[in-house]
């Protein structure tokens, strides 16, 4: 046994030698190998970011971690399909690290002057709503105090908050006007005079085009709704990425609030048209933005096998001149009784060792690079103040980094699998040629 | 009884659409402890002798038995396996392991026999006290003199303790000075740790250490001396 680890010792010796015999080869085939370990690493950090960024913009602003709706509401936004307000109060006792906030919808027809348009309406409790998600924060113009009415000509009017697009697409400004008409529950047509208090930064196309944010007083009034609301949005402090465990307390969350809801179902039976009550999470309510980060994940993986490979290019070229300058003293070597797989295994110890110092200067460079950009971020706010929207995501304007742990391992495995694989032909051909050839 | 014998050992190279005969029907016996060299002028067919019985090259034809085992029946790794126990080998050039030190070179072989370190140590520093190189331990193949690069190849052939070392023009880069002080070393080890020696050569000078000559002209053996017959 110590003998076999004195002549592994004597090959690991004799490789590691070999990597400082062209010192200029070595440190350019390092180079390459830690600079596409860098590039992944950056890379990685720099979409991990960016998916943060999306998933929280997504669940703080307006999806919330967790939504509990009726199946009918899901289905086809019955208004009618409402959970009872009890729901609410008991799961909020029954749950006090969590955070509900209640919502209800309708669709309606807003006028102001000439133009009039439809519009989706969204009634929140201010109170309730703050700390669960930042919507109400996200304001670009006015006031988001959606429980003071506003006070003018010697009247009194109920505010609203409206999508940036909706705003500009009717011409209202703050201030302004705005009549309301829908068909209310009991049938009747429900119509109010309402005042424009703010405007919202993007949120999210619909809303942006749509969106027209209202009390739940004030909705109540318009749309004699009484029964209850149409979506409770739940909400917890856990970063959605940094913690690798956050997808298992997500759907632990979403267990046991479906039993406590089925318990509720029992205790205190819904009707029979609006559905059974669900509890979604964000993957299950956007799957879009679900679909796009799993996308996002294969295109990562992609992206590292091409960098990777293109980097591996040096380790193939450096092992294969290395190989082909010493076929003479491999020729010596083997006759001397070393066997092929011995020869093979010292070249490919070789490439080892050149693949291991990559890593290490590569893991070390890229993560100084990457919490770099995770504090500093890069800002676009000067030429995109409001961020970027695309295919319905919204990104904010200053990108920052994120770097997790599997950042750096996956980056190094991927380098050390490829570039080993890239050396695996070197090596072999090391083994190909007979001494006696060689030797002449 | 003989350590190696040949018989009607033939050599054949195939060069495009020429055919090369290297060797013809070498029939050869060596007894152990013999110190023999191979002689004839360049292009004779020594090298090709010796890369057979060395199993690193095969004969067309013909049979070669060393130390009871007929090489043209063993696997290539079998090969490898019988080079490391019983044979040593010393080339013209480049024997060492330019990145490691004389001792470690003298080391390599004995590690890769799988004796345990401790040993492969002690006996590399015993050879290289032989063939008078104890000081120059520590110094990488560059840092020698031809002379005592071949010197270092032979501890190193030496202290894997095999049957029969095989030196192909071990002196064919040396001034005659350091060649015959290199053949007087093997020589002399030769008899010390009785181990048996072929080695080829083209230089009178180091012809005449030897104690049994075999010419070979063409591919033939057309003379076979044995001294003080
Ligand atoms: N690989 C080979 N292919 C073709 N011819 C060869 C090869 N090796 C040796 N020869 C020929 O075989 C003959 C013997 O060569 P060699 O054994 O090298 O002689 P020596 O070592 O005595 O100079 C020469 O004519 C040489 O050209
Ligand atoms: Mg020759």
């Amino acid at each position: 046994m110590s003998a076999v680890f004195a002549r592994l010792n004597m090959l690991m010796f004799i490789a590691w030698r070999n990597v400082w015999r062209n010192p200029i080869r070595s440190v350019l085939t390092v180079s390459a190998l830690a600079g596409g370990v860098i590039m992944l690493i950056l890379y990685y950090s720099l979409m991990a970011g960016i998916s943060q960024q999306m998933i929280r913009f997504a669940t703080e602003i307006s999806t919330g971690r967790i939504q509990i709706q009726r199946q009918a509401f899901i289905q086809d936004q019955d208004l009618y399909a409402t959970i009872p307000w009890q729901y609410l109060t008991q799961l909020e006792q029954q749950n006090p690290s969590l955070q509900f906030a209640p919502r209800l919808y309708a669709a309606a027809l807003a006028s102001h002057q000439e133009s009039s348009t439809g519009v989706q309406i969204m009634a929140v409790d201010s109170q309730r709503e703050r700390p669960v998600t930042k919507l109400l924060t996200h304001v670009r113009q006015g006031q988001m105090n959606l429980e003071q009415g506003i006070e003018q000509d010697g009247m009194t009017y109920a505010p609203v908050v409206l999508g940036y697009q909706l705003a500009r697409n009717m011409g209202v400004t703050l201030g302004d006007e705005l009549v309301l008409v829908s068909q209310a529950a009991d049938g009747s047509i429900g119509n109010d005079l309402f005042r424009v208090a703010g405007i919202l930064k993007p949120i999210n196309p619909t809303f942006d085009r749509m969106g027209v944010l209202m009390s739940i007083e004030s909705y109540k009034a318009l749309m004699y709704l009484e029964t209850g609301i149409h979506e409770i949005i739940v909400n917890f402090e856990i970063e959605p990425l940094q913690t690798s465990n956050s997808e298992d307390w997500l759907s632990t969350i979403q267990q046991q609030l479906m039993t406590q809801i089925t318990a509720q179902e029992q205790a205190q039976p819904l009707d029979k048209l609006g559905g059974k009550v669900q509890v979604r999470n964000w993957r299950e309510v956007s799957p879009s933005l679900s679909q796009m980060l799993a996308l996002s994940h294969s295109m990562m993986l992609m992206t590292g096998v091409v960098v990777m490979s293109l980097a591996s290019l040096g380790m193939l070229n450096t092992m294969l001149m290395a190989v082909h300058e010493r076929r003479q003293e491999f020729a010596i070597l083997r006759a001397i009784g070393m066997k092929r797989r011995w020869l093979l295994l010292m070249v490919s110890l070789e490439s080892l060792f050149l693949a291991l110092i990559s890593a290490v200067m590569g893991s070390l460079l890229g993560t100084w690079m990457s919490l770099r950009f995770e504090h500093q971020g890069i800002d676009f706010s000067a030429s995109m103040p409001d961020g970027y929207d695309w295919a319905g995501m919204v990104f904010e304007p200053v990108m920052h980094g994120l770097l997790l742990p599997e950042h750096i391992y996956q980056s190094c495995l991927m380098m050390l699998v490829i570039s080993m694989l890239a050396s695996l032909f070197p090596a072999w051909l090391s083994t190909r040629h007979r001494p006696a050839e060689s030797m002449r | 009884m003989s350590l190696l014998k040949l018989q009607n050992v033939s050599k054949v190279y195939q060069q495009g659409q020429i055919q090369v005969q290297a060797l013809k029907d070498i029939q050869l016996e060596v007894q152990e402890g013999e110190f023999l060299a191979l002689v004839g002028p360049s292009g004779s067919g020594k090298t090709t002798l010796l890369n057979i019985i060395g199993g690193l090259d095969d004969s067309s034809t013909g049979s070669v038995i060393l130390n009871n085992i007929e090489l043209t029946c063993l696997k290539e790794s079998e090969l490898s396996d019988f080079r490391l126990f019983q044979l040593g080998f010393i080339f013209q050039a480049y024997n060492l392991v330019p990145v490691l030190s004389a001792l470690e070179n003298v080391e390599l072989v004995t590690l890769l026999q799988g004796r345990p370190a401790k040993e492969c140590r002690e006996r590399a520093e015993h050879y290289l006290n032989l063939v008078g190189l104890k000081a120059m331990k520590d110094r990488r193949p560059s840092a020698l003199s031809g002379g005592q690069q071949q010197r270092v190849a032979v501890a190193r052939a030496l202290a894997a303790e095999p049957r029969l070392v095989l030196a192909d023009e071990p002196t064919a880069n040396l001034d005659s000075e350091n060649a015959t002080a290199l053949l007087d070393i093997m020589h002399r080890l030769s008899h010390e740790e009785k181990t048996t020696f072929i080695f080829s050569t083209h230089d009178q000078r180091v012809m005449e250490r030897a104690e049994r000559i075999v010419s070979l002209r063409d591919g033939q053996i057309y003379q076979d001396q044995v001294k003080g017959e």
